[in-house]
């Protein structure tokens, strides 16, 4: 039944010139009290037709997002990649590869990625980029865990990190789970009324081990405040900036304000949102951390013959050298994301990053204008937004949310499930993939929810 | 050599892209975060990019180019139907945060792949969360952790692992905050039990431990072992590395575990894409359900109003577990992953001990095939079994200690010796009990013709000129890579031609 075993109808031959009767002799270490004895409950085998049957009957059952007017994002974000990505990231010779350990026989992938570190430290204005953590989360949470393995002893606050108020609560309880073993204290930065970071409240952080904030931040704002953050903070406070790289094509790279380590959700750059995963964790750095970071480095170098060549390096960090003591138990990692994320990059070149952070910017800026005509809603924060904005509804957001969604229209992200407090703020987003008809969708169906909601009120 | 900073000819990019919906007006961007420059990209068009990568893909070796007989990594063929799947935009284009209702196809497969793992592992609950084996390590051991804490057993800060565990093992546990107790195997690669009777004890959190282990071993003792453990009041980790040889025949339930961590990109044929992405879903008994990473899925009967709307008789939804641990990703863990492997899941059904029986089987058919074709050539002194034993699981090691001896050809040696033969070369130097080991997992993939001739071809190895074989590669694209060069030497990015 099965055509994925060359060897199926050849088991005995093959059995018998070992001078064994039958498959049952190799298995004849395994104790009879630890085995099963009976099949496994399960269903019964499927041909690969009927496979893609199901697959379409039951994903068909998902509501794809280009399927109607969606304004989801919060936190990844709808894209376009481009053709030959895919064409070539599902190259067998990519595709099926293990990690480069062998380098002789693996200078494709890692050219490919010691040029994916070149595309990330030119990005984020830092010299250093590994080749990928899991996602943003983690190498947000991992960021903190390396600025206190650097700092904490010269630290005035050691074994503390500072993390914005607005960070979601998915991304804080990935960093807890990773801070909590190295008994290392989160504390929490206030943000403004206007969305903004409190920078009269910064120098609290002075003296930790690092601070972590968002540009754009959680609520989509370009928070200007944190070019000044570095000077606040001292050379003894890594300052972690966390990224959504497409911004960069318009934004100051954080490297070049004083950004110690960035991190970020890679998808923007190549990756389709695939519910939540596979995505690529970006992680770059600036010298002091290099020798403390996680996750694996490919180096230049040269082969016996004095050629050029490639091969991971700084493996002594690591987990299958270091044990117990390695910086991170990160092993298999996103390379093969990141590889979609570095051709993704590579088409675009610097004018086409800008030229799609710009649709991105101008997408959101329209529908911020559009939104801000409908009766009885409100933009929250009077701030410039990339991607995203908070809106006030007159009810309750979730109403709100499932009355579109009724009508159509994935409106946005509920921020009460953020911010248990605010119940009537939804999280709209605007990307590349936006279209004009979209936002007039939204306006109107909002103007009729307001209407009746003000109403009923 | 392709380079891909050496590109900066085209204009524009290697794409077009749409206007913008409407015009860049300037002043949205605050004054002082104004990017000053552009990053230094190259500049592509879309032919000169597609030919850089092919050119690099070309110097790449998969298991599409030849047989990866690559141990504990499992490099088994991937099916190319998972990848169709996972390009539909019902998985490609979909957000964790939509709302259940929107979700019910992704709910009914993620629920579907809980209950299967649960059945072949054995235990209670699954969750799909972790996206890689290590990061299923870290979150199992955090599970436990909660558990000791809510019973108010905090003096169990340590965990046991056995010296021949993946370097995962040790460095998961340290990062959840424990202590790490590290026991010696025994002279033919098996556990301990005396030495683990001695560490045992009411600060014990933990024994992580693989089985079959690394040399490819059943540890018959395992039930004798997770009752030593037990009555300590330790729990039983059971990783899942090498899963793939036992499925269907036992599980780790059976054996007395606990937890259980499965890599799906091993076992369940997800593609290793270079090093990533994989995905890492654990597996709990009751007792520790409370505190798996949410959400979950989970359903009940659809009501007669929810039917229309709902798939094969059930509402699905996420379930948030009482003591949750929280979250070690940010969002449902790597669902395209978790997609190819329920597409490989499906192809078997209730046969997938079939797959086990078939990875065993290549693996001591190879080992027979090696000692044989060695023999055949005269240089059967030149290697020893790394594990006495009568049958191997899954993979098998050797030692090329006795070629270290007679003629100064180590592991590497060999390994780049067969790399000129088109093979991808074992895992060398792991587990370190070995001395100069090279370990070996064919998968059940590979046809008998295709480890008759990798058999040969090892032996030809063995039989060439040791002063040729410290030269080999000679035919690959580059020959042996100077790593120490790259230590002392760091390049970690173009330099540029910076003045």
């Amino acid at each position: 039944m099965v055509d994925q075993l060359p060897n199926l109808g050849r088991e005995l031959e093959m059995l018998n010139e070992m001078g064994y009767e039958s498959m049952e002799d190799l298995f004849a270490d395994i104790p009879n009290d630890v085995r099963f004895q009976d099949d496994l409950p399960l269903r019964g085998p499927q041909s690969e037709e009927e496979i893609i049957a199901d697959a379409r009957r039951l994903l068909g059952a998902n509501t794809d997002l280009g399927s109607r007017p969606s304004f989801l994002g919060a936190g990844l974000y709808r894209n376009y990649v481009p053709a030959a990505v895919f064409q070539l990231v599902t190259r067998g010779e990519f595709l099926t590869a293990y990690t480069p350990y062998q380098p002789e026989v693996s200078q494709g992938m890692l050219q490919a990625m010691w040029e994916f570190q070149t595309l990330i430290s030119e990005l984020l204005g830092l010299p250093i980029a590994n080749l990928s953590l899991y996602d943003g989360s983690t190498a947000a949470a991992e960021a903190l865990t390396c600025a206190v393995r650097v700092h904490t002893r010269k630290a005035s606050q050691p074994s503390t990190v500072y993390v914005s108020e607005l960070t979601p609560p998915d991304k804080m309880s990935v960093m807890h789970n990773y801070c909590q073993g190295a008994d290392i204290t989160i504390k929490t930065l206030k943000h403004r009324k206007d969305g903004t970071l409190d920078m009269d409240l910064v120098s609290e952080a002075a003296g930790s081990c690092g601070v972590y904030v968002e540009q754009p931040n959680p609520l989509g704002i370009m928070d200007e405040g944190l070019v000044q953050l570095k000077d606040i903070l001292g050379k003894n406070t890594a300052l972690i900036v966390g990224i959504q790289p497409v911004s960069l094509g318009v934004l100051e790279a954080p490297g070049h304000y004083g950004a110690d380590i960035v991190v970020g959700e890679g998808q923007p750059l190549g990756s389709p949102i695939t519910a939540g995963g596979p995505l690529y964790g970006i992680f770059a750095c600036s010298k002091a951390y290099l020798r403390l970071m996680p996750g694996r480095i490919a180096g230049r170098s040269i082969d016996v013959d004095g050629n050029e060549a490639y091969c991971l390096t700084l493996s002594t960090r690591e987990q299958h050298i270091r044990r117990h003591r390695a910086t991170s138990n990160i092993c298999t990692n996103e390379t093969l994301i990141a590889l979609m994320g570095a051709m993704h990059m590579a088409l675009l070149g610097p004018e086409g990053l800008n030229e799609l952070a710009h649709r991105n910017m101008m997408a959101c800026q329209l529908l911020k204008e559009r939104l801000s005509e409908v009766d009885g809603v409100d933009i929250v924060h009077d701030s410039p937004h990339f991607n995203e904005f908070a809106i006030r509804v007159p009810g309750k957001a979730s109403e709100c949310l499932a009355f579109l969604d009724d009508h159509g229209v994935t409106g946005g992200f509920d921020l009460a499930r953020w911010y248990p407090t605010i119940t009537d703020q939804i999280l709209v987003t605007a990307t590349d993939q936006t279209r004009l008809p979209d936002i007039e969708t939204l306006a109107g169906q909002l103007a009729v929810w307001s209407t009746h909601a003000e109403v009923s009120a | 050599m392709s380079h891909l900073f050496g590109h900066s000819g085209a204009e524009g990019t290697g794409y077009s892209q749409p206007p913008a919906l409407k015009p860049a007006t300037a002043p949205s961007i605050p004054k002082g975060l104004v990017r000053q420059d552009a990053a230094r990209w190259p500049r592509l068009s879309e032919p000169e990019m597609v030919r850089h990568y092919t050119w690099l893909s070309k110097r790449n070796f998969g298991i599409d180019t030849g047989f990866y007989p690559l141990g504990s990594c499992t490099m088994k063929h991937n099916p190319r139907v998972n990848e169709v799947i996972a390009q539909l935009p019902g998985i490609a284009d979909i957000h964790p945060h939509q709302p259940e209702h929107q979700l019910q196809g992704l709910l009914s497969i993620y629920y579907e792949m809980q209950h299967m793992l649960g059945i072949v592992a054995g235990m209670d609950n699954v969750t799909l969360q972790p996206v890689a084996g290590a990061q299923g390590e870290f979150t199992a051991i955090r599970c436990i952790q909660e558990y000791f804490r809510l019973r108010g057993e905090d003096q169990r800060t340590k965990v046991i692992v056995p010296d021949s565990a993946h370097g995962t093992n040790p460095a998961s546990a340290a990062m959840a905050g424990f202590e790490i107790v590290e026991i010696p195997s025994l002279v033919d690669g098996r556990m301990d039990l005396s030495a683990l009777a001695a560490v045992a004890d009411e600060t014990t959190a933990a024994m992580m431990i693989t089985n079959p282990n690394t040399l490819g071993l059943f540890e018959a003792d395992i039930s004798e072992a997770s009752r030593i453990v037990h009555e300590a009041g330790g729990q039983m980790y059971y990783d899942g590395a090498n899963f793939n040889a036992i499925l269907g025949i036992t599980s780790p339930g059976l054996m007395g575990f606990d937890a259980v961590h499965f890599n799906l990109h091993k076992t369940f044929s997800q593609p290793h894409g270079g090093g990533g992405p994989g995905s890492g879903p654990i597996g709990v008994k009751a007792h520790l359900a409370p505190f798996l990473p949410g959400p979950v899925a989970d359903r009940s009967v659809a009501t007669a109003e929810e039917v229309g709307s709902c798939v094969d008789g059930y509402r699905y939804h996420w379930h948030e577990p009482e003591h949750s641990i929280g979250k070690v990703q940010q969002w449902h863990g790597n669902a395209g992953a978790v997609i190819r492997c329920w597409a490989y899941y499906r192809r078997y059904g209730r046969g997938l001990k079939q797959m086990s029986e078939h990875a065993v089987l290549n693996a001591n058919y190879l080992r027979h095939a090696i000692h044989r074709e060695a023999k055949r050539a005269g240089v059967d002194h030149l290697f020893a079994d790394g594990a006495e034993t009568d049958v191997a699981k899954h993979e098998f090691t050797l030692s090329m200690q006795p070629a270290k001896e007679a003629l100064g050809v180590s592991a590497m040696d060999v390994a780049k010796g067969l790399l000129d033969r088109g093979y991808m070369a074992p895992t060398v130097y792991f587990p370190l009990v070995v001395p100069e080991c090279m370990m070996v997992e064919p998968t059940e993939t590979e046809s008998k013709d295709t480890l008759d001739t990798f058999a040969e071809h090892f032996a030809q190895v063995l039989n060439t000129d040791p002063k040729e074989l410290h030269e080999a590669p000679i035919t690959t694209p580059v020959r042996r890579v100077d790593e120490v060069y790259a230590a002392r030497n760091l390049c970690l990015k173009h330099p540029f031609d910076d003045v």
